[in-house]
């Protein structure tokens, strides 16, 4: 991983679980304040709108806090995981919760956020990190497909609607996508 | 969907696809049940699963901030204390430390778990198709009922409604009525019988301005016939949103929905 954004000063995500584990409320509430807002952000991406994301940012706090023991420094990043717990709530909110009840042919509540485009996501890497090199050698469509997964949560479906291509077709975009930006990468 | 089959072996690119897949988030429910479980079992998976997250990282750090009210970070020790409370969590933390994946659903938890929180409970009973459909045939059977009461009664003395809106639950089946009379004033009638977690209540919403946002009218810890309060509000108009969250006992802190949506519908002319 590189160094996007990171300085010396950054807040401890590894020590702040280590102190969940044994039953520290001040961690969870460091962790809160040095997280909270971004968790927030990313999860927004996902799901539009404020109250939904805020859900998910709430549920992500009880997991992170119940589950704070089982996080294995030796398996990957402190902060990786924490971001994974909350795009995988934001995921399963958007998907069980949102896209098959009826908000979508009623007035949804509130304001949604307006969708960035993809590529501004990308705009915002740093400009001397890997991934955003790797991921400009991609096709511009193929690589927002990947984006539009990623930080949107849009599903195969989905893209191929948005891109105008077959099922398959989109399939076979991510798939190459992803192991050319696997071998970019290694 | 994807090649794979359960369990079998697969060539390095296809587990890793499979494993950028599942961090992305691509796989449809049950390929993604599958790839939650394989992480869980083959650690050769796992590790896949962990440098694709590692490799996209980058970009949660993209996300433009949100702001993260107070009232939030009291809402989550509130849900933890009551857990302390409830539950018993050694058994919990048992099957919860080798829960790789984070990626168990909230419904993946054994049924018959000590509760831990309303936020869980309300996801399991919002996941579990079985509640639904018990909720869908128990809404069926009271609108019926009512159906049958308005036909069989005869045309009726009291304030008949100007506007009514049926409100739906997740599979679209009547869950409650709002009535709007002729005097401003409303009511609600549940079709069905909704399980509130302790500690929380119902909260009744209507939207009749997108700029102003929804507004509370109602709060009721169990599903009752109660009154609503529109007097701040202009007149209940044609196609008015009206809708029902789960909420934190005494209302939402923050003034506007922040619990899942139980049900939701708009107003029609009653003729």
């Amino acid at each position: 991983m590189t160094a996007a954004a990171r300085t010396e000063t950054e807040f401890d995500c590894d020590a702040a679980l280590r102190a969940c584990a044994s039953g520290d409320r001040a961690a969870l509430h460091a962790l809160y304040a040095s997280e909270a807002r971004r968790m927030i952000g990313v999860a927004r991406r996902i799901l539009k709108r404020d109250a939904l994301a805020e859900e998910a940012v709430h549920d992500s706090f009880v997991q992170i806090w119940r589950q704070a023991a089982s996080f294995d420094p030796a398996r990957g990043a402190a902060r990786t995981w924490i971001y994974a717990i909350v795009r995988h709530r934001a995921l399963n909110i958007l998907r069980g919760e949102t896209r098959t009840d009826l908000v979508d042919d009623l007035e949804p509540f509130g304001l949604e956020a307006p969708d960035e485009s993809p590529e501004a996501a990308m705009l915002r890497l740093s400009e001397s990190g890997r991934l955003r090199a790797c991921l400009e050698r991609l096709e511009a469509p193929r690589r927002a497909a990947l984006l539009l997964a990623y930080v949107n949560g849009l599903t195969h479906g989905e893209l191929a609607g948005r891109f105008g291509v077959p099922l398959g077709t989109m399939k076979s975009w991510v798939r190459r996508s992803l192991l050319s930006l696997r071998e970019c990468l290694a | 969907m994807s090649p794979h089959n359960d369990g079998a072996p697969v060539s390095g690119d296809e587990a890793d696809i499979l494993a950028a897949e599942f961090v992305l988030g691509l796989l449809d429910a049950p390929d993604e049940a599958r790839a939650a479980e394989r992480v869980r079992q083959d650690k050769d998976f796992a590790a896949r699963v962990e440098q694709w997250r590692a490799r996209f990282s980058e970009l949660d750090i993209t996300a433009p901030e949100g702001a993260a009210h107070a009232a939030l970070l009291a809402r989550i020790e509130h849900t933890l204390d009551s857990e302390t409370a409830a539950a018993a969590p050694v058994k919990d933390t048992a099957r919860v430390s080798d829960d790789r994946a984070m990626g168990a659903r909230a419904n993946g938890a054994p049924p018959g778990g000590a509760p831990r929180g309303w936020t869980v409970l309300a996801a399991r009973l919002w996941d579990s198709l079985g509640f639904w459909r018990l909720s869908a045939c128990a809404g069926a059977a009271a609108s019926l009922l009512l159906a049958l009461t308005l036909a069989l009664v005869p045309p009726r003395l009291g304030p008949q409604p100007q506007l009514v809106a049926v409100l739906l639950g997740p599979q679209g089946e009547p869950a409650a009525v709002v009535n709007a009379y002729a005097d401003g004033t409303a009511d609600l009638v549940p079709l069905r019988s909704i399980s509130v977690p302790d500690g929380r209540v119902l909260e009744v919403w209507t939207l009749q301005d997108a700029a102003r946002g929804p507004v509370s009218i109602g709060l009721t810890s169990e599903a009752r016939r109660i009154p609503l309060d529109l007097k701040s509000l202009p007149r209940t108009g044609p196609n008015q949103l009206f809708e029902i969250t789960l909420e934190p006992r005494g209302g939402s802190p923050i003034g506007r929905p922040t619990g899942p949506i139980l049900m939701k519908g708009t107003t029609s002319v009653a003729l």
